[in-house]
């Protein structure tokens, strides 16, 4: 192809941009390659074809990989690296980093290795080292060796690897997100159930082996969790309050393994998901936030997902890109014509008047549910039919919700999030509805009625999602198939994922108080997902727009962890006050935390540490602690907001950098073809000599002699903007119109310091 | 793994394990995989060269609008013909583990077309019309239109083609390249 493509000016810019040969910018790139700022080592060492100092010769060999030139070159320029060329594990780990991170084939990184250990080995001197040394590099290298073999082991047993990998194919990333979030819930709640069953259920089953059962249980009984099943293993109210005596001389303080294994339980729980969302929040919205958006380039770089096998999902993601390229530029086109505002107004008013319709519509719904709740009528088996509104308001209102979106005027990201939050604000205001209904009912042995109301909500939401959706999705997909023009069934991520949350969120609040809810959620979850997939491979098509996963992970995550800490916050305020008396394994204690309080620390023994306890619960010092937390937090907070502004700042100057060195360069190549008619007289006037010559030719003042405005300078700026620096805020520097001659694009500091020559030569003259 | 165990000595998958971002297991998997696509050939040697065209069959660079320019860029003697190393680096680059940096680094020389070192205007035609697929064209103008969004978007020091350190920056800033620009074993 040629190499003179002319780049067209930017309709945006006000006046005539520079054309440029690709010839031209190339020569310039080698030049930018020798300043100093490129010259410098990195920190990392990948080896950058075009900041490499021997970029010719390296250009030469790649063509022959074998040839040794190519490898000694690379050797040569890790070897400037002092860190990596040190003779311990620590160096040899980097190393490792270093050659994987280089972009040359597997032959020559070979190469390089030998080379590389060979000048190690050669440099370094043997001296012995101490045995604390040793122990630490021995400790090192176990490490290192034992992380490896565990990804070999995961790899070896990581669950559903294909299924997942072939729904990616089919569906792109983003669906098989969705997958991933039922592996994860279903591996954190297989370690939930682990540990229940072995520290709770399996004691207290041991224990009940001597008593013996003899009534039946109906079905109706089996779905309410009533009858039997109430005085079970499946519910809190079971749970021995004593000792379990063993054969031996040991005995199992149930009490204790209950309160400990479920507090820990849940922090534990708290802690994974807490680094989870935080990690992925990092990675997706902080790293990525802030400075130049880059809405077409991310577009153009980052749209097809190589993940895609089947040429069915190639040819939607391509129509979707394609749609996606058409919006983009009508958006931008329509941009334009800005919108009045009294349309404006009206929008946020409509958007305004559907959100309140809609928190109005929860808070009625869950009126009614306190209602519902309430009503005692004598019929048996009531509980069913209050559980039966619960799920089918869970599962209809979202749909509506889904709906309702689409006569609001937000962009489509903005209103999935809305959908979610609304959501989620139902689900879980449903079960803190629930759940203080209950703690405030009074009733003899509540914690047991509530257990059987999650027991019954995760039971009756299987029926729902795993044979009544799939039914239906099946269904539409029939219709699809019989008659085309009906819009083709898509796997709907926000509406399952939701679904999955609701049901963490119901285990969150019910685990407490239905041990084994926590099998009973990772059993359907395995189920789930093969009922999950076969819809999605069967029924259902790959979306036609694409879908953004990553940041949309994040929510999902937080909104796992939000409802985890609503539930924390709840079983907080329980354990501290009364428990029920009637059962369950603290009937024995006044207070729940006096399990741990009396029964490990025995507080009514030690009266210091009693007092002690007694002054930090006191409200003025928790009063005291949260201050100190706001104020930490507000601390923090303005930290961020400055460290951000300096951010904005340096790139700004990064930018304006750009802009200077370009500037420079195309002085210096306008001196060597000769372009600048140059005055050895001037030169001779001194230092300054050149930043004279610039002002008089480029800049053109009107008078021709030193004396002209300094105005002139600053012409680059923004029309209208005060001449005086001093008093200039910073932001204007940047707001600066481009009118497109670079000539004009003058850092602002280097237009502080001429000004100070003008100035100096205004009093000169 | 039975077989492709056979074919490796201890010390060659360590060496493997070494230089990418595989563990040996995963090695081995890749191994399966490449012989899957001309099974006689890689029985013989394992570590033999197959031509292009039979690398393209692999179902992940099947329907990849870069394709061609994927198994060139990882082909060791520059024609798109790949031995198991360069299918091994390929997918190493591909895979979950490899940092942005270097999953940059090779998109970087992907999208380059022309091989100068810079995404010029030439390429990010080529990329955009690649993206759309075969079947549907934009007009002239539209991308005359993206690629100087992009550019304007983009190319901080106005030389009308984007540099490596620009193109990262991009990448840098964007959440979904490495959901996107990954390729599962």
């Amino acid at each position: 192809m040629d190499c003179e493509v002319e780049v067209e000016p930017r309709p945006t810019s006000a006046s005539i941009r520079r054309t440029f040969t690709l010839r031209n910018s190339a020569a310039r790139q080698a030049t930018v390659n020798f300043m100093p700022s490129r010259q410098l080592p990195y920190n990392t060492l990948r080896l950058r074809r075009n900041n490499s100092e021997h970029n010719a010769l390296l250009e030469e060999v790649v063509d022959a990989v074998d040839t040794p030139d190519a490898a000694d070159i690379i050797v040569r320029e890790m070897e400037q690296h002092h860190r990596l060329m040190e003779d311990n594990p620590v160096a040899e780990e980097l190393r490792r980093e270093a050659l994987r991170e280089l972009p040359q084939c597997l032959t020559m990184k070979r190469n390089v290795r030998a080379k590389l250990s060979a000048s190690v080995s050669l440099r370094s001197k043997r001296r012995p080292i101490s045995m604390i040394k040793r122990l630490k590099y021995r400790i090192s290298f176990a490490w290192k060796r034992a992380r490896d073999r565990l990804r070999d082991v995961i790899f070896s047993i990581e669950l559903w690897y294909e299924a997942i990998r072939n729904i990616e194919g089919h569906f792109g990333s983003a669906v098989g997100s969705y997958f991933y979030l039922v592996r994860w819930l279903f591996t954190l709640d297989l370690l939930l159930a682990t540990f229940v069953v072995s520290f709770l259920v399996l004691p207290q089953s041991m224990h009940d082996n001597t008593r013996n059962h003899t009534t039946e249980t109906s079905v109706l009984d089996f779905i309410s969790g009533k009858g039997r099943l109430e005085d079970s293993l499946l519910f809190y109210g079971h749970y021995h309050d004593g000792l379990l005596e063993t054969a031996g001389p040991l005995s199992y303080n149930m009490p204790f393994a209950y309160f400990f294994t479920m507090v820990c339980l849940y922090i534990m729980s708290f802690a994974v998901l807490c680094y989870r969302t935080a990690y992925s929040y990092r990675r997706n919205f902080i790293e990525t936030a802030g400075g130049l958006s880059h809405v077409f380039a991310s577009k153009v770089f980052c749209g097809w997902d190589f993940g895609i096998v089947s040429s069915q999902a190639a040819a939607l993601n391509a129509n979707s890109i394609y749609n996606e390229f058409k919006e983009l530029l009508n958006e931008q086109n329509k941009k334009q014509v800005n919108m009045t505002f009294c349309v404006k107004f009206g929008h946020t008013m409509a958007n305004v008047f559907i959100t309140s319709l809609v928190l109005s519509m929860i808070v009625a719904i869950e009126y009614g549910l306190w209602h519902l709740l309430s009503a005692k009528p004598s019929t048996n088996y009531w509980e069913i039919v209050i559980s039966a509104v619960v799920t089918l308001v869970v599962t209809i209102v979202p749909l509506i919700f889904h709906g309702v979106v689409k006569l609001e005027y937000y962009r489509p990201r903005t209103a999935f999030y809305v959908t979610l939050a609304r959501t989620w604000l139902l689900d879980i205001g449903t079960l803190m509805l629930i759940f203080v209904y209950w703690v405030r009912s009074g009733v003899e042995c509540w914690e047991t009625r509530f257990g059987q109301e999650a027991y019954r909500l995760v039971l009756l939401d299987a029926i729902i999602s795993l044979f009544v959706l799939p039914l239906v999705e099946f269904l539409r997909a029939l219709v699809y198939k019989l008659n085309p023009n009906t819009p083709a069934p898509e796997f709907n991520i926000a509406f399952n994922s939701l679904t999955l949350i609701y049901n963490q969120a119901v285990l969150w609040f019910g685990m407490l108080f239905s041990p084994l809810l926590v099998v009973c959620v990772t059993i359907k979850f395995l189920i789930l997902f093969y009922v999950k997939r076969e819809c999605a491979m069967r029924a259902c098509r790959p979306a036609r727009k694409v879908w953004r996963a990553a940041q949309t992970q994040t929510v999902l995550y937080m909104l796992v962890t939000l409802s985890l800490f609503a539930t924390l916050f709840g079983v907080g305020s329980l354990f501290f006050g009364t428990s029920s008396h009637a059962c369950g394994p603290f009937r024995a204690y006044e207070y729940v935390y006096a399990v741990f309080s009396e029964g490990v620390l025995r507080l009514s023994h030690h009266h210091t540490a009693r007092n002690f306890l007694t002054f930090i619960t006191r409200p003025g010092f928790i009063a005291f602690l949260l201050m100190f937390l706001c104020v930490s937090v507000y601390y923090m907070r303005a930290r961020a907001l400055a460290q951000r502004s300096m951010v904005q700042i340096l790139r700004h100057m990064l930018i304006l950098q750009a802009k200077d060195k370009d500037f420079l360069l195309t002085a210096i190549s306008k001196v060597s073809s000769g372009e600048w008619h140059y005055n050895p007289k001037m030169a001779q006037e001194g230092p300054d000599g050149h930043t004279w010559k610039y002002l008089r030719e480029v800049r053109k003042p009107s008078n021709s002699d030193f004396n002209f405005d300094a105005s002139r300078l600053s012409h680059s700026y923004v029309e209208g903007r005060p001449r005086s620096y001093a008093k200039d805020r910073p932001d204007s520097h940047y707001a600066r119109s481009n009118d497109g001659d670079t000539d004009s694009s003058f850092s602002w500091q280097g237009s502080q310091n001429n000004l100070k020559d003008v100035e100096g030569a205004k009093k000169w003259l | 793994m039975g077989q492709g165990k056979s074919q490796f000595t201890e010390e060659e998958l360590q060496d493997y394990e070494d230089l990418t971002y595989f563990t040996k297991k995963e090695v081995l998997f890749a191994h399966q995989k490449f012989k899957a696509l001309a099974p006689e050939k890689v029985g013989h040697n394992k570590n033999a060269k197959l031509p292009m065209v039979k690398i393209l069959q692999y179902p992940e660079l099947k329907v990849n609008p870069f394709r061609d320019r994927i198994c060139k860029v990882f082909s060791s003697s520059n024609d798109g013909d790949c031995t198991f190393e360069d299918f091994l680096d390929m997918m190493s680059v591909f895979s979950e583990m490899a940092p942005k940096a270097v999953k940059a680094e090779h998109a970087f020389r992907i999208f380059d077309f022309d091989g100068d070192d810079m995404i010029g205007v030439s390429d990010l035609r080529e990329v955009i019309e690649r993206l759309c697929g075969p079947d549907l064209k934009l007009s002239d103008s539209d991308i005359q239109q993206l690629v100087q969004n992009v550019l304007e978007e983009a190319d901080l020091d106005d030389d009308g083609a984007l540099s490596f350190a620009e193109f990262e920056h991009i990448i840098d800033k964007s959440s979904d390249f490495c959901h996107s620009f990954r390729i599962r074993l």
